[in-house]
């Protein structure tokens, strides 16, 4: 789609929309795949989910059944906003140890495909660490009762935040691995932008444990946040990564040699 | 023209603020129920809405300057980021104190004091990316700035929502259309004084931009020499 | 192919703030010769290569690449990149390496060479089920040329191809890159290394103060250039040819 905005490749949207999912698909199996043999992320963001959750019980555990439902929304996104920023460095961490995101760069494949893949796995694992998460709350915290009790809302509503975060959260991510910058501005810019979203995603978590009505409204504005943060992520993704071509001329010249 | 026009702004806000103070400390009835504390109301509110203004022209100058590389749109950007963190500034002090008389409370939570808060962070992170960022980090930080001004919005609503389901501290209501007729000279004046400041600082950026690029021709014409004279 | 190069550089210049790297520099890549592009250690090879790879746009100056001056997904399915880092997947096998480029590739509609004669060819066939990640950087140099050889590019840039190479990875890269040639592609080669690159290249540049400074030239009696060209000329030996044998 950005491809569409600002380079030349003039063919159909449609068309260049579908090699764009494709080629993401293709890039998040190869990298769920690469995970699968050596579970690095998953093992050390597991591990770190479980520390947090473990510190989260110790300095909450005297808290009364009463004050449980205003506290245990924040200690889940709390944690999701911590995990969610040691994993999102990690995988692009990765690609620079490697530099492998160059040589997806300079390859035919569509930027915006990299940013869907790269956002695509950083949610399935932030997701896995956040279910864990919620687990562990609803066996420490009698008020989290409803995580177990409404499983699917539950299931959505974790989806829904986890997505929030690695669409935002991916753009930063690459933008930082391509630049050799430093990681300290990775957790500086992603906390500040990311707060709207886990606002949303806390509201909609209380309104849950407390049985209100209004959770599937609260749902539907953290996805309507949601599709926000994609558009804007995938849009911006490519002028922030390798910047726009200064002239566009030539483009269209080139695209009718081109068989 | 173009050199004396932030000065002469600065000139135009320099005869409004004083009429402006005289106006809202001495002819505008002091407020019932919060007392003389009300009157920082004439700087606060105008001072958010500076804050607002350039925050959007900071997202906006930013997405020029990733879709047309264009020198000039980063350097507003730049100019308006750090405009935005002293008027958030000025907003985030002021608050507080008219907060702390009105409601006893200096920080309560409410959906404007967040949501201008989550603000001044963002574009705090702007100045920081700009500073500390490697090579290639103007793009980073212009993409930071479009999200910000993006978020300008949705961290009002989200925080608003967020604030509902806390208990609430009732913001005085109307005000008499004498206090508003006060604070427009004042909002002219603030305006006024920050559209000057922004151009000054653009003119800056610019004068530095100019100045790498006499340096980069006066080092191209001492390398070119020594390479021309030798084949 | 009408005869205009397939790489036109005009007076690119790059500059990260008063820094100048490159200076309005000039470069003409045709179709079926090799360049060789020689300069120490922050001259601006690797600046260079980026834009001429699209990964970074000129300050200034003009990038052409087949009557484009675009870098879209057209564009980059006609060159390919081998970088001085590997650029591999540690996790994945060669073939699943090479296999996952040439699915990319496919979808967007490219042209794939068969995967195990290409790294047969470059004489990793009894390597194809091992994970990169055991790889020696020999190897992995020869791996990433794999990839890049996939799509026959029509233009092939490398960085740094000959430093972890050993005397016979020299020998086959310098004799695949001859077939690439004479096959019809255009090749840039970049490099500090000056005997490698005369050993393999049709011609060599001197990139040096941000301009291609001269052409060093053939042979050490013909350097009628500046006192650096004539200095590299002078430790240059004798030319070799095996490349060409």
């Amino acid at each position: 789609m950005s491809e569409a905005l600002w380079g030349p490749g003039a063919r159909a949207k449609t068309s260049l929309d579908m090699v764009a999912l494709r080629q993401a698909w293709l890039l998040a199996v190869n990298d769920l795949r690469q995970e699968a043999r050596d579970l690095e992320l998953i093992l050390t963001s597991t591990f770190f989910s479980l520390v947090v959750l473990i510190m989260l019980g110790m300095s909450f555990s005297a808290l009364g059944v009463s004050s449980q439902p205003l506290a245990v929304p924040g200690m889940l996104w709390l944690s999701v906003a911590f995990v969610g920023a040691l994993t999102l460095g990690r995988i692009f961490t990765r690609e620079r140890e490697f530099d492998t995101l160059r040589a997806l760069l300079v390859a035919p494949v569509e930027r915006v495909s990299i940013y869907l893949a790269k956002a695509f796995v950083t949610m399935v694992i932030l997701l896995g660490c956040s279910l864990l998460t919620v687990l562990g709350l609803t066996l420490l915290f009698p008020a989290a009762q409803p995580f177990a009790d409404r499983p699917l809302e539950t299931f959505a509503l974790v989806t829904m935040g986890c997505t929030a975060y690695a669409g935002v959260g991916t753009l930063f991510a690459a933008g930082l691995a391509s630049s050799s910058g430093k990681n300290v501005l990775l957790s500086v810019i992603l906390y500040p932008l990311t707060m709207p979203s886990l606002l949303f995603a806390l509201v909609a978590t209380r309104s849950l444990l407390e049985g209100h009505e209004s959770f599937t409204t609260y749902l539907g504005q953290l996805t309507a946040t949601n599709v926000l943060a994609f558009v804007v992520g995938a849009w911006l993704f490519e002028p922030v990564l390798v910047g726009v071509p200064q002239k566009r001329r030539g483009a269209a010249r080139a695209a009718r040699r081109r068989r | 023209m173009k050199n004396i026009l932030p000065f002469a702004m600065l000139g135009v806000a320099a005869l409004i603020f004083p009429t402006s103070v005289s106006t809202i400390f001495l002819e505008t009835p002091i407020e019932q129920q919060m007392g003389t504390v009300q009157k920082i109301f004439y700087f606060h509110v105008p001072l958010a809405w500076i804050m607002m203004l350039l925050a959007v022209v900071c997202g906006v100058s930013a997405g020029i300057q990733l879709r047309r590389d264009s020198k000039r749109a980063e350097a507003v950007s730049i100019a308006a980021a750090e405009l935005v963190l002293v008027t958030g500034l000025g907003v985030l002090i002021t608050g507080p104190i008219w907060g702390h008389a009105t409601w006893g409370k200096a920080w309560t939570w409410d959906a404007r004091q967040v949501s201008t808060g989550l603000l001044w962070l963002v574009f705090a992170a702007y100045v920081l990316v700009r500073h500390y960022g490697a090579a290639g980090s103007e793009r980073l930080a212009a993409g930071l700035a479009i999200f910000g001004a993006i978020d300008v919005p949705v961290i009002y609503y989200a925080v608003k929502i967020w604030k509902t389901t806390h208990p609430s501290n009732d913001v005085a209501g109307s005000l008499p259309a004498s206090m508003w007729a006060a604070l427009w000279p004042a909002l002219i004046a603030l305006l006024l004084t920050s559209l000057a400041l922004l151009f000054i600082r653009v003119r800056q950026e610019l004068t530095d931009v100019t100045l790498d690029e006499a340096w980069i021709s006066l080092d191209d014409a001492g390398a070119a020499q020594p390479a021309t004279g030798d084949a | 192919m009408d005869d205009s190069p397939l790489l036109r550089l005009r007076g690119v210049g790059k500059h990260f703030g008063r820094l100048a790297v490159l200076r309005g520099l000039d470069l003409d890549l045709c179709a079926g010769e090799i360049v060789g592009l020689i300069g120490a250690n922050g001259a601006g090879k690797s600046t260079l290569l980026s834009i001429i790879a699209g990964l970074m746009p000129p300050s200034r100056g003009e990038r052409t690449f087949a009557g484009s001056t675009g870098v879209g997904l057209a564009e980059r399915a006609r060159f390919a990149v081998v970088s001085h880092t590997a650029q591999t997947y540690p996790r994945l096998t060669a073939i699943e390496n090479l296999q996952l480029f040439a699915s990319l590739r496919e979808k967007a509609g490219a042209h794939n060479e068969p995967l195990l004669p290409t790294l047969e060819r470059l004489g990793l066939g009894y390597a194809a089920r091992r994970q990169a990640g055991t790889f020696s950087r020999g190897m992995l140099q020869r791996l990433a040329l794999a990839r890049a050889l996939l799509g026959r590019p029509e233009m092939l840039l490398l960085d740094e191809p000959f430093t972890a190479l050993d005397r016979p990875g020299r020998t086959l890269l310098a004799n695949v890159l001859a077939q690439e040639r004479d096959r019809g592609a255009a090749i840039l080669l970049i490099s500090h290394d000056l005997e490698a690159l005369v050993s393999v290249a049709d011609r060599v540049l001197l990139l040096e103060g941000g301009v291609i400074a001269g052409e060093v030239p053939r042979a050490p009696e013909h350097a009628s250039f500046g006192p650096r060209v004539r200095e590299l000329a002078g430790r240059m030996p004798s030319v070799g040819t095996e490349a060409h044998a």
